[in-house]
């Protein structure tokens, strides 16, 4: 069934359909979520970024476009999570950062998705709704709200940034 | 956490009942607000200070129902398609009731017949308004789901 098809069915009020749309789009949300932040509070900002969806179906108006909405709901509570954390973070906090987390450590077994934790925020959300969500260009243009080519300078430059961390940790380019 | 456990959080929110819970307070909070205010403003002769403020009391209590229904059919339980229509037909119902209670009244009493008409054939504009787009946005989603749902057998 096609996202398109679910999304009319949602907004049309059938309660089947919400299940049947967040067993299609929950790993793809949480990738995405978990990627940006880390186990503990990926699962706390998904359901978040669910009620929102929820609560903004009735007002979507193309569901054809659902991905790229879906994913700007995403990246919406990521941002205000990443914020209020960084707001606490100017006040001394005796709480270990997440890279630091020994949950992510253990979570995180390849080299590469380490490496991606490791990136400056804009640039691992890039590459993780490009690479990893498969997103094409203008979706991530549209999620990011920035222009085309504003995402092809950060995709190029987080690739650059990534490539650089793997040949610290010793992999050979 | 699995997808199955997410909709286990969710399934609070997405309750038809929460939604109803939102439609109904609006729609009874603001017809309410209007017929005591009628009731009010067409009272023929001046009320002693108690009644005056009992009214007053009544009209704030419905209008902050109606405040609370406001919100949570936009922020907390957003209404869907079918909602929408069932919430239409409600507040049509309710207006009409409400028209001609209050045009009665303002009949018997001999005062206010012209505002108690003006604001009840506004109310009852409005819900049919209302009425109208819900059933049209609900049709033009069921025709595209049908066209959709052909398309891919």
């Amino acid at each position: 069934m096609t996202d398109e098809l679910l999304v009319l069915r949602c907004q049309l009020g059938e309660r089947e359909a919400f299940a049947e749309l967040v067993r299609a789009w929950h790993v793809p949300v949480w990738t995405y979520v978990r990627r940006m932040l880390d186990a503990e509070r990926a699962d706390d900002v998904t359901q978040e970024v669910w009620l929102a969806v929820f609560r903004g179906l009735p007002r979507l108006k193309e569901p054809a476009r659902f991905t790229p909405w879906l994913f700007t709901i995403a990246r919406r509570a990521v941002t205000d999570r990443l914020r209020e954390e960084y707001g606490r973070a100017e006040t001394p906090s005796d709480e270990e950062p997440p890279a630091e987390d020994v949950v992510t450590a253990v979570v995180d077994r390849a080299e590469l998705v380490a490496g991606l934790s490791a990136l400056p925020v804009l640039e691992r959300e890039i590459l993780v709704l490009y690479y990893l969500e498969d997103l094409s260009l203008r979706e991530c243009a549209e999620i990011c709200a920035v222009p085309s080519g504003t995402v092809k300078s950060r995709l190029s430059r987080a690739r650059r940034l990534l490539r650089d961390h793997l040949v610290e940790k010793g992999f050979q380019p | 956490m699995s997808a199955d456990e997410l909709m286990g959080r969710l399934s609070p929110s997405l309750s038809p009942w929460r939604r109803v819970l939102g439609a109904v307070p609006l729609v009874s909070g603001l017809v309410g607000a209007a017929f005591v205010g009628l009731l009010w403003a067409t009272e023929p002769g001046p009320l002693p200070g108690r009644t005056q403020a009992a009214f007053a009391v009544f009209l704030a209590f419905c209008l902050a129902w109606a405040c609370y229904g406001g919100w949570a059919v936009t922020r907390r339980a957003p209404l869907f398609a079918l909602d929408r229509v069932i919430a239409g037909w409600l507040a049509l119902a309710a207006s009409t009731v409400m028209t001609v209670v209050t045009v009665t009244a303002a009949v018997q009493r001999g005062t206010g017949l012209l505002l108690a008409a003006g604001i009840g054939a506004a109310f009852v504009a409005v819900s049919a308004v209302v009425t109208v787009r819900a059933h049209v946005r609900r049709a033009a989603l069921l025709r595209r789901r049908r066209e959709l749902t052909r398309e891919e057998e």
